[in-house]
C-alpha cells in the first residue's frame, strides 16, 4: 500500500533525526557561550532578583533598604486569594481557547501561502500586518468594529439575530479578546511555518507522489512531522506570551468591566505597579513561572515522545 | 547617511547614568510645550543664576513606575510632580520628598498650605511635603443651543434632584441629557470621604445613592449608556460626544475647557455656560480638588535652587500653565489671564462669559484635596470596576457597594499592618 | 495550476481585508481632524482629507526622525548580534552532544518564561551600577543574546538529517565547518523568520526603553510617540497614528525583503 511506504519512509526520516549526534565535549560549550553569557550578564542576574523578591514586602518606593522579607507570607496570601484564583481561570480559559486555535489557523494560512497565489509577497506581508501594526491603532480599531451598537461586527451578527455587548459585558470580553489575540498571532505563527516549510524533505514527497498517495496521507506522514519542532516552539512561545501578555489588555478593558478580563499578568500589573506590591506581584510572577514551565515541559515531553525517540 | 546616522546616534551610547548635571532637574508629566517650557523661561529670565532642565514623564501607571525608580536609583532629579495620589502617600512616606515645612511656615504668601480644613498640601507625620500647583474645581458645562432649544433656565445653584429633573427635560429621543452623574457621595461628604475612623466609609448611605443614581437615570435614557462609555472609552474623551452633541450638561473640571475653543481640531457651533455643581442634602463640597503636587527630592544638593523654583511656580510663575486648564491654587493671576489663558483667543464666540466669572471665578467652590490615602490605589480601582459593573446593569447598586466596601476594608487593614 | 492559483487566491484576498482593518484606520486616522476619529460608525475616507499630521510628525520640534535613527541604529545591532550568537547556540542544542545538554537547554528555556514586567525595575537598578542607564547599548546588549531566538533555531536544527554531518567529517571537515558550510546554509529560510521577528522585537519594544532611557535626545521610535500623549493620557490620534506609518515603513521593507527566502516554494505542500 502507498500509505504504509508513506509511514514507513516518515519514520525513517524522523529515526534520523536522532541519530549522528556524536560527544563533542567542550565545543558544544563554545557554540553556546557567546548566547549563554549574554543571557547571564543581562537577563539572568536581574532576574534572580525577582525570585528573591517574591520573599519580601516591598513597595519599590522605599528603596533597597525598605525591603523586609516575609518568608512565604506572599505564598500564603496567594493561596487564599480569590482575585488571584479568578485571574488563573480566566487565563487557563484564554489560553486553552486562544493558543490551539492560533497555532492551527496559522499552520492552514502557512500552508496557504507557500502555494502559488496572485500577489502572495503582498498577502503575506498583510497577514502578518496585526503583529507589527502599533498596539493603539489596533486597540481603537477593534474597539470600534466591536462596539455593541453601530460595531460592524455586530452589523454582520445582526443577521443571525445575536448582539453580543463585547466590551461592555463581563460575559463577552474575553472571548473578544480571545478573537483578537488569535487574529494577532496568525500572522507570527504562519511566517514561522512558511519558514519551516521550505525545508521538509522533497524526495519524500516525490515517492509519495509515484506512489499515488493522498494529500491527507502525504500531509500527516510528511509534512506534519517535520513541522513538529516548529509547532512546539510556536506552542510553549504563544502559551508564554499569553500569561504575559498584557498590553493590549491595559489598553483596551483595564482589566474589566468588573475583573472580567483581569488575567494573571494583568493582575501582577495591578499589583506590581498600582497597588505598589512588589514582593507580592513577584510572588505571583514566581507561582505563575512555575505554572508555564510546567505547561512547557508537559509539551516538551510530547516531542521528546513523538519526535526523538521514535 | 550611514555616517550622518551613527553620528546623530552614537552620543546616546555614550553618557548619561550617574553624573549630576549642573542645572536644575525637573521631572513633569505636562509636555513641556503645553505650559511648562515657558514656567522654566520666566524663571530662568527672573533668576539667571539658576539654569532648568525639564524632563517630561507620562503620568501613567508605567510612566510613574520610571519616576520612582528614577527617584529611588539615585538618578539627578531635583524637582518633581505627583499627580495621583496612591504614589504620593507611598513617595512622601518613602523618604523621597523633602520636608517643606520651615519653608512654607516662614513665608506669609505660603501660610494657607497649612490649612487642615480644606487642605492643599500634602502633610506626612506633621511635616509638609508636597504643595498643590493648581485648583481643579468641578462645575457643569451647559450646550446652550440644546438648552435654549429645550428651554431649560441656565441655574445658580441647584440641588442633585434639580439636576435630574433638567436631564430629564433635555433628553430628546436622539440625544441624552447628562453624560454621567456627579459624585454624590463627594459632595455631601468633603475630602477623604472613603475613610471612617480606621475602617472604610461605604456604609454611608451617599455612596449607594450616587450609584442607584447613576443606574436609574442610565435605565430611563436620561444619562449616557454605560455600555457605550466602556466600548469607546468615553471616560477618557468625554470632550467627543460633547463636541458632537450626543449629550448637553457636561459635569467636567477646567482641563477639558481646551477643547471647547480650538475650532481648527474640534470644530463645533454652540456656546458653553457654565453652571456650578448640584449640592446633595445641602453639602456642597466640590467634586474636584487641589492637584498637581510639586515636591522636592531630600537628596537633591541643590536644595536652595530647588526652593527658588518651587516658590516662582506657586507665587507668580503658573500663568502659562492656564492653557491646559490648570488655575493657579494660590489663585494669585487676575481675572482677565484666566479668561485669556483658559477660553482661547475668542472666549466670546465659544463660552458664555458671565456665567464663567459667576461660576468659576467669583465663587469659592468648597476644593481640598484628600489626606487620608491608605490603601488608595485598591479602594480606586475597586470602586471603579463595581461602579462600572452596576451601570452597565450586571450588578445592583447595594451588592456593587457591599463588595466596595468589603475590598475597601480589606485594603485598609492589609495597609495599616505596615508599619 | 492557474485555476487553484485563483482558487485559493481569492478567499485569501477576502480574508486579508480582515487583516488591514486597523492598518487601513491608522492611515485612514492619520489623514483626518482628530474629532473625526472616533466617530460612529467609522468613518473610514477622510474628510476634510489633511496632510498636517504628517507634516508636524516629520518636522520641527516633535519631529520623529532623530528617534527614528536610533530605532534604525538599535535594531540592526539586535538582529546582528542575535543571528548569531542564536544561530550558534541553537545549533549547538539541537546537533551537538554534549553533557546536561538538554538540562541546561530546559534551564535556559525557563528564564523565558519569567514575566517580562516583573524584569523591568530590577534591570533598572542593575543596569543602572553597570552605568548602561540611559544609554542605547541598555537596549541592544539584552537583545542581542535571547532565549527565544535560540529556541527557534534549535528547534529548525532539530528536525535537519545527520547524513550531511557524518559525511563532512568523514571528509576531515571541524565542527565549526560544518556548521557554518552545511547547516547554515540551510537555515536561511528559518533565519529570515527570526530576522524579521527579531526586528520587529526591537522596533517595536516600548516597555524597555521606557524605563531605561529618560533622556529624550536618546528616545527610540515607540517612546517618542509619548509626545503625542497629553498630560490627562490623552493620545493625539492623527499624530499618533501618522507616526506609526511611517514606524511601520522599516518593517515592512524589512519583511519583503526577507520574505523572499521562503520561495524554495514547494509545489508540494501536501495538500492540493
Amino acid at each position: 500500500m502507498a500509505t504504509a511506504t508513506l509511514v514507513s519512509a516518515g519514520t525513517k526520516a524522523r529515526v534520523e533525526q536522532g541519530r549522528g549526534i556524536r560527544p563533542s565535549g567542550w565545543t558544544g560549550f563554545l557554540f553556546i557561550a557567546p548566547n549563554l553569557l549574554g543571557v547571564i550578564a543581562f537577563t539572568l542576574i536581574p532576574l534572580i532578583s525577582v525570585l528573591v523578591l517574591a520573599f519580601t514586602d516591598w513597595n519599590l518606593v522605599s528603596g533597597i533598604g525598605g525591603i523586609t522579607f516575609n518568608g512565604l507570607g506572599n505564598f500564603v496570601a496567594i493561596a487564599r486569594d480569590p482575585g488571584f484564583w479568578h485571574a488563573i481561570g480566566l487565563t487557563l480559559v484564554y489560553v486553552v481557547v486562544s493558543v490551539p486555535l492560533t497555532v492551527i489557523l496559522g499552520l492552514g494560512l502557512g500552508i496557504a501561502l507557500n502555494r502559488p497565489l496572485p500577489g502572495r509577497a503582498v498577502l503575506r506581508a498583510i497577514f502578518f500586518l496585526p503583529y507589527i501594526v502599533n498596539v493603539v491603532a489596533v486597540g481603537m480599531t477593534w474597539l470600534m468594529l466591536m462596539n455593541p451598537k453601530a460595531g460592524l461586527v455586530n452589523q454582520v451578527l445582526d443577521v443571525f439575530g445575536i448582539r453580543p455587548g463585547w466590551f461592555a459585558s463581563s460575559h463577552w470580553a474575553l472571548p473578544a479578546l480571545i478573537v483578537m489575540a488569535i487574529w494577532g498571532g496568525v500572522g507570527y505563527c504562519s511566517l514561522i511555518y512558511l519558514s519551516a516549510l521550505q525545508d521538509a524533505p522533497r524526495q519524500l514527497y516525490e515517492a509519495a507522489d509515484i506512489d499515488g498517495a493522498s494529500a491527507w496521507a502525504k500531509f500527516r506522514v510528511i509534512t506534519w512531522p517535520s513541522l513538529l519542532p516548529t509547532t512546539i516552539f510556536l506552542l510553549v512561545t504563544l502559551i508564554i506570551g499569553a500569561s504575559q501578555g498584557f498590553g493590549l489588555i491595559a489598553l483596551i478593558t483595564a482589566g474589566g468591566p468588573g475583573d472580567a478580563t483581569t488575567t494573571i499578568s494583568y493582575y501582577m500589573y495591578q499589583t506590581g505597579f498600582q497597588f505598589y506590591r512588589f514582593g507580592y506581584a513577584s510572588a505571583i510572577g514566581l507561582v505563575t513561572f512555575v505554572g508555564v514551565l510546567v505547561l512547557t515541559l508537559f509539551t516538551w515531553r510530547a516531542q521528546r515522545g513523538r519526535a526523538l525517540n521514535d | 547617511m550611514g555616517a550622518g546616522l551613527a553620528a546623530a546616534v552614537v552620543p546616546g551610547c555614550s553618557g548619561g547614568g550617574g553624573g549630576r548635571s549642573e542645572a536644575l532637574q525637573v521631572w513633569g508629566g505636562v509636555p513641556a510645550a503645553s505650559g511648562p517650557a515657558d514656567v522654566v523661561k520666566a524663571f530662568q529670565q527672573k533668576f539667571p543664576q539658576y539654569k532648568v532642565e525639564y524632563t517630561r514623564f507620562v503620568n501613567d501607571d508605567r510612566g510613574n513606575l520610571k519616576l520612582d525608580t528614577a527617584l529611588q536609583g539615585g538618578v539627578d532629579i531635583d524637582v518633581y510632580f505627583t499627580y495621583s495620589q496612591g504614589a504620593m502617600a507611598l513617595r512622601a512616606g518613602s523618604g523621597l520628598a523633602a520636608d517643606l515645612t520651615d519653608r512654607v511656615r516662614a513665608d506669609p504668601e505660603l501660610q494657607v498650605y497649612l490649612d487642615t480644613e480644606k487642605p492643599r498640601s500634602y502633610i506626612d507625620n506633621g511635616k509638609v511635603k508636597a504643595l498643590a500647583t493648581a485648583r481643579e474645581p468641578f462645575f457643569v458645562l451647559f450646550n446652550e443651543k440644546l438648552r435654549q432649544r429645550a428651554g431649560v433656565e441656565l441655574p445658580h445653584a441647584w440641588t442633585i434632584d434639580e439636576f435630574r429633573a433638567t436631564a430629564r427635560k433635555l433628553t430628546t429621543d436622539k440625544t441624552v441629557g447628562v453624560y454621567t452623574v456627579p459624585d454624590v457621595a463627594r459632595i455631601a461628604l468633603g475630602p477623604n470621604y472613603w475613610y471612617a475612623g480606621d475602617r472604610s466609609n461605604f456604609g454611608d448611605p451617599h455612596f449607594e445613592q450616587g450609584f442607584r443614581l447613576g443606574r436609574e437615570m442610565i435605565a430611563d435614557g436620561t444619562a449616557f449608556p454605560w455600555t457605550e462609555v466602556l466600548s469607546r472609552h468615553l471616560d477618557a474623551y468625554q470632550q467627543n460626544a460633547f463636541l458632537g452633541e450626543e449629550f448637553h450638561l457636561w459635569s467636567t473640571a477646567p482641563f477639558n475647557l481646551r477643547y471647547l475653543y480650538d475650532a481648527k481640531k474640534y470644530p463645533h457651533d454652540f456656546k458653553v455656560a457654565f453652571a456650578p455643581s448640584p449640592t446633595v442634602d445641602g453639602k456642597d463640597w466640590n467634586g474636584g480638588s487641589f492637584s498637581n503636587f510639586i515636591m522636592i527630592n531630600p537628596k537633591s544638593p541643590k536644595f536652595e535652587a530647588a526652593w527658588a523654583f518651587v516658590k516662582f511656580w506657586l507665587t507668580e510663575g503658573a500663568t502659562p500653565m492656564l492653557k491646559g486648564g490648570k488655575m493657579p491654587a494660590l489663585g494669585n493671576v487676575t481675572d482677565d489671564q484666566i479668561v485669556s489663558g483658559m477660553l482661547g483667543k475668542e472666549p466670546e464666540k465659544y463660552f458664555d462669559l458671565d456665567s464663567f466669572r459667576r461660576v468659576v471665578l467669583t465663587s469659592e467652590p468648597k476644593l481640598a484635596t484628600d489626606t487620608r490615602l491608605t490603601g488608595f490605589p485598591e479602594i480606586t480601582l475597586a470602586v471603579k470596576q463595581q461602579r462600572d459593573l452596576c451601570w452597565i446593569g450586571e450588578k445592583d447598586p447595594g451588592a456593587a457597594i457591599r463588595e466596595v466596601r468589603r475590598l475597601a476594608d480589606a485594603a485598609i487593614a492589609r495597609n495599616e499592618r505596615r508599619p | 495550476m492557474t485555476r487553484s492559483k485563483w482558487l485559493w487566491g481569492i478567499p485569501l484576498w477576502i480574508l486579508a481585508i480582515a487583516f488591514l482593518a486597523p492598518f487601513g484606520w491608522m492611515i485612514s486616522t492619520a489623514l483626518k481632524p482628530d474629532v473625526d476619529a472616533y466617530k460612529i460608525p467609522m468613518q473610514w475616507i477622510p474628510h476634510p482629507f489633511q496632510w498636517d499630521n504628517f507634516t508636524t510628525v516629520l518636522s520641527g520640534a516633535t519631529s520623529v526622525l532623530p528617534a527614528f535613527g536610533r530605532s534604525v541604529f538599535v535594531a540592526v545591532l539586535r538582529v546582528a548580534g542575535e543571528l548569531v550568537t542564536a544561530t550558534m547556540a541553537g545549533y549547538a542544542f539541537a546537533r551537538m552532544s554534549f553533557k546536561g545538554r538538554d538540562k541546561l537547554f530546559l534551564l535556559y528555556l525557563a528564564t523565558a518564561i519569567i514575566p517580562a514586567q516583573l524584569l523591568l525595575v530590577p534591570r533598572f537598578i542593575y543596569f543602572q551600577k553597570l552605568g548602561l542607564y540611559d544609554t542605547l547599548w541598555a537596549l541592544i546588549l539584552p537583545g542581542m543574546f535571547t532565549v527565544l531566538g535560540t529556541f527557534l533555531m534549535r528547534q529548525f536544527f532539530v528536525s535537519q538529517p545527520a547524513e550531511f554531518a557524518e559525511a563532512a567529517r568523514m571528509d576531515g571537515a571541524n565542527e565549526w565547518r560544518v556548521f557554518t558550510r552545511i547547516y547554515l546554509p540551510l537555515a536561511t529560510p528559518v533565519m529570515s523568520a527570526l530576522g524579521i521577528l527579531a526586528f520587529v522585537w526591537s522596533w517595536n519594544d516600548y516597555e524597555t526603553p521606557l524605563v531605561l532611557i529618560s533622556n529624550p535626545d536618546r528616545y527610540t521610535l515607540p517612546l517618542s510617540l509619548t509626545n503625542f500623549v497629553d498630560e490627562q493620557g490623552q493620545i493625539a490620534p492623527g499624530l499618533t497614528m501618522a507616526a506609526s506609518v511611517i514606524s511601520i515603513v522599516p518593517v515592512l521593507l524589512v519583511f519583503v525583503v526577507l520574505q523572499r527566502r521562503f520561495v524554495a516554494a514547494m509545489t508540494h505542500t501536501g495538500i492540493k
